[in-house]
């Protein structure tokens, strides 16, 4: 009798209903990971294979030559205004739009989007119109002998347009999702504007700052197509250092191109790594921004 | 075709869900699994439902090995606590799912699902709503829906996992009655898991009442109230 | 005396809060600056030829090759990326193994990655004596200096939009409504293909429109690895700056118009797609 009590539990006859079967799974495991090693990993590998391709000593003299070390500084140097001018935007519109009602807010706010998905050339291409020769401003500025393109301020100009959606878009849902209530507490209990920024609102939003400006800076030191547009490529005074890694290939100086570039992608990496970091460490306070 | 559940036992990593939990419903019957939470009556009725595996015991059901069939197989419609609807389908095409996914040579036309569907919002007392969306629902009638959806596929056996928790007072007893009618109109065998004793008491021909994976005491509503076995199942009820 | 006399004082402004005339007053000033009147300067230019010169600047044989390249190669690659993007989101969010997190951070190396240091590793990585173009030289098959170079880019910046956007829905789609399925007899291909997959339609989308406008506009990663061979290679941006050296300002500005209403239409239609993903809800 004990027959038709044959156990069927304890052996897995098949598959939990939202599980996918073991060969789907290797299937698509092998798909995944082959997809990404070959699309994303091979070329960064190669980067660093190619900068070393001559050994360390090739590799140190490619990135302290003079143009190299100047495109670097011409870099670092952009980024330093950028960002910072950038950040304090960030803030600014967050507050206006986060902790107020005004008309025109959607209007506002898909301005600040909208550089994230204009073409980098175009972003380069509008200052041109202005201050070019032919621009608006050309006349004017060659007059006056002012150099905006083909020098710092045009280069600055560039990266400030595309790196500025940065900080305030992830800034803005961040706000907003905090609400009014804190500030409007130090508000009742006689804080001044910027007293109850820096004590009340700061504290609260300073993963998302610490993030964007993060990603700010990373793309600010490695805009290409912007820049390329005003800057004038001349080597050792008006390329950053993306262009001077064109440069560097133009002129087929494969080991420099790829050692600038392993500077680059070492930057990229130390960036990825520090966001990881933010966002398992915090990640509370950036999920409001990553619902948007 | 009673169900019989014999010595059914589950582990999740070192916590025991279920310690050989046994009872036998007949064929037809409406059972309500009874018990505070971590008493293992949901773990059982996933695994009644094909949703979790049992570690060990056996369960026959209509003279076949229960458990040895994939969920897809089983025909055990399962009613969800939130409801699992299909958010992007209407509810008609909620209803239909069942109907729809299966083979071409078991799968009626559409005239006659479309028919069947409205005879179920009818059943559900939610008549003209096909168009609908969930989003557009109220909680009572997405559970209906939801009771409805479960209906479709004309189960052998029918299970709920505490379907009115989310609800309030006066939904809930609407919608216990109505359960109780359909199953009583159906004749299909009902499993219904909740904590709330009132609801149990009410709507079940047979309640079991679980502690720490096992059925402390089982039997009619009347018997259980009247001769609670331990300590537990007086307290229990007393609650 | 009596106190009817108070005079309270109006608030003289009628937020709660202090800093909004500044910090508007600041953002806009800084928009106006920085955005408008550069856009303004790119939508009036080409107009300077008048409607006619317009239309005669954007539809020579040149100009609409690069427009279909850019936009007809951005499209492939917004569909793959489309494809492999859910493969690689569903392993990512559903599948445990050993390594995950770091595959998970790779992702994003597209986004970190600088364009020309991109665009250099792809073409050297392609190239008939690369080390994958070697492979397919033999097959006939030619990447770098090619169409197919645009394409590879294009599928290479616009792969982490699509992971990203449907990583989150994925996630929140959850075992519940697989579960319902599952009782209600449906296979596991038919669980995914009726359930799942419609499910996730909105996140496909938007992820599909972000690579889409990312790859139509972009610039360092494709220019090393495509022949940049006008009418047949040439992307549109890298037409404006060709006509850029050659002082056509106006021909210029002109390409650059298309590309930002086209911009501003991906824009529009990427936030109506979120909006619908979130009434979804």
């Amino acid at each position: 009798m004990s027959k038709t009590f044959s156990s069927g539990a304890g052996r897995r006859a098949f598959t939990s209903p939202t599980e996918d079967p073991l060969w789907l799974k290797a299937l698509l495991g092998a798909v995944t990971v082959g997809f990404i090693g070959i699309l994303l990993l091979m070329p960064l590998v190669l980067v660093f294979k190619e900068a070393f391709a001559n050994g360390v000593g090739a590799f140190w003299n490619a990135v302290v030559e003079p143009d190299t070390l100047a495109s670097v500084r011409l870099s670092l140097v952009a980024a330093a205004i950028a960002v910072p001018l950038n950040t304090l935007f960030g803030i600014a519109a967050a507050w206006c739009v986060a902790k107020f009602d005004f008309p025109g807010k959607t209007f506002l706010v898909t301005l600040i989007d909208l550089p994230f998905s204009v073409s980098p050339v175009v972003s380069g291409l509008i200052y041109v119109l202005v201050f070019g020769m032919q621009g608006w401003f050309g006349k004017y500025l060659v007059a006056n002998d002012i150099h905006i393109l083909f020098a710092l301020p045009g280069i600055v100009l560039a990266t400030i347009f595309v790196t500025f959606p940065f900080v305030a878009r992830e800034l803005i849902p961040l706000m907003q999702d905090q609400g009014r209530d804190e500030e409007e507490a130090a508000a009742t209990l006689g804080a001044s504007g910027l007293g109850t920024f820096v004590r009340v609102t700061l504290p609260n939003i300073k993963w998302g700052l610490l993030y964007s400006v993060l990603l700010c800076n990373a793309r600010a030191l490695g805009e290409f197509g912007a820049v390329s547009v005003v800057s004038g490529h001349i080597r050792g005074v008006t390329n950053t250092m993306p262009l001077h890694v064109e440069l560097l290939y133009n002129n087929y100086d494969y080991v420099g191109a790829f050692a600038v570039s392993a500077l680059l992608a070492m930057l990229a990496l130390i960036t990825l790594a520090l966001k990881s970091l933010l966002e398992w460490r915090y990640a509370d306070e950036l999920a409001a921004v990553h619902r948007h | 075709m009673s169900l019989t559940v014999d010595s059914v036992s589950k582990k999740f990593g070192r916590f025991a869900a279920l310690n050989g939990a046994s009872f036998v419903a007949p064929q037809g019957g409406f059972v309500s699994l009874l018990g505070p939470s971590g008493s293992g009556k949901t773990t059982l009725l996933r695994i009644l439902g094909g949703l979790e595996f049992a570690d060990s015991g056996m369960v026959r059901f209509a003279d076949l090995n229960w458990l040895d069939m994939p969920a897809r197989t089983r025909n055990a419609g399962f009613v969800f606590q939130q409801y699992a609807l299909f958010r992007h389908m209407t509810v008609a095409d909620n209803i239909a799912f069942g109907l729809k996914v299966r083979p071409r040579a078991r799968r009626p036309s559409r005239s006659e699902i479309r028919e069947r569907v409205k005879s179920l919002l009818d059943l559900v007392q939610l008549p003209g709503l096909e168009g609908r969306y969930p989003s557009q629902l109220s909680g009572g009638q997405r559970q209906r829906v939801a009771l409805a959806r479960a209906l479709a596929i004309e189960p052998r056996m029918l299970l709920l996992d505490e379907p009115f928790g989310a609800l309030d007072a006066k939904v809930r007893k609407e919608l216990r009655a109505d359960l109780r009618r359909i199953h009583d109109h159906a004749g299909v065998t009902t499993v219904f898991v909740t904590h709330d004793q009132e609801e149990a008491f009410a709507v079940a021909d047979l309640v079991a009442v679980m502690k720490d994976g096992r059925i402390e005491q089982y039997g009619v509503p009347a018997d259980v109230r009247r001769n609670p076995k331990t300590a537990f199942v007086s307290e229990f009820l007393a609650a | 005396m009596s106190a009817i006399g108070l005079k309270i004082p109006l608030p003289r402004s009628r937020h709660v809060l202090p800093g909004f005339s500044l910090s508007l007053g600041f953002t806009l000033f800084y928009l106006t600056g920085i955005v408008l009147i550069p856009l303004l300067a790119l939508v009036i230019r080409p107009f300077e030829l008048g409607w006619d010169g317009f239309w005669a600047a954007i539809s020579t044989p040149r100009v609409l090759a690069s427009l279909r390249l850019s936009f007809g190669m951005a499209l492939f690659a917004a569909v793959i990326d489309s494809v492999f993007g859910f493969i690689v989101a569903w392993v990512l969010v559903r599948y445990r193994f050993p390594g995950r997190g770091l595959l998970d951070a790779i992702i994003d190396l597209p986004f970190a990655l600088p364009t020309a240091v991109a665009g250099i590793a792809l073409s050297t990585l392609y190239a008939p004596n690369g080390w994958l173009g070697s492979l397919l030289i033999p097959y006939g098959i030619r990447i770098a200096y090619t169409p197919w170079g645009v394409l590879l880019a294009m599928v290479f910046i616009g792969l982490p939009f699509s992971v990203r956007t449907l990583e989150p829905v994925l996630r929140e789609v959850g075992h519940e409504l697989e579960e319902a399925a599952a009782t209600l007899g449906a296979t596991r291909v038919q669980t995914i293909t009726k359930v799942v997959i419609p499910m996730l339609l909105p996140a496909l989308l938007t992820g599909a429109a972000m690579a889409f406008a990312r790859g139509v506009g972009e610039y360092g990663s494709i220019i090393f690895i495509a022949g940049n061979i006008p009418a047949v290679s040439e992307i549109a941006p890298l037409l404006i700056v060709t006509k850029l050296e050659q002082y056509d300002y106006a021909g210029a500005a002109a390409i650059g118009v298309v590309m930002l209403t086209a911009s501003f239409i991906m824009l529009l239609a990427i936030n109506g797609l979120q909006s619908w993903a979130a009434k979804r809800r």
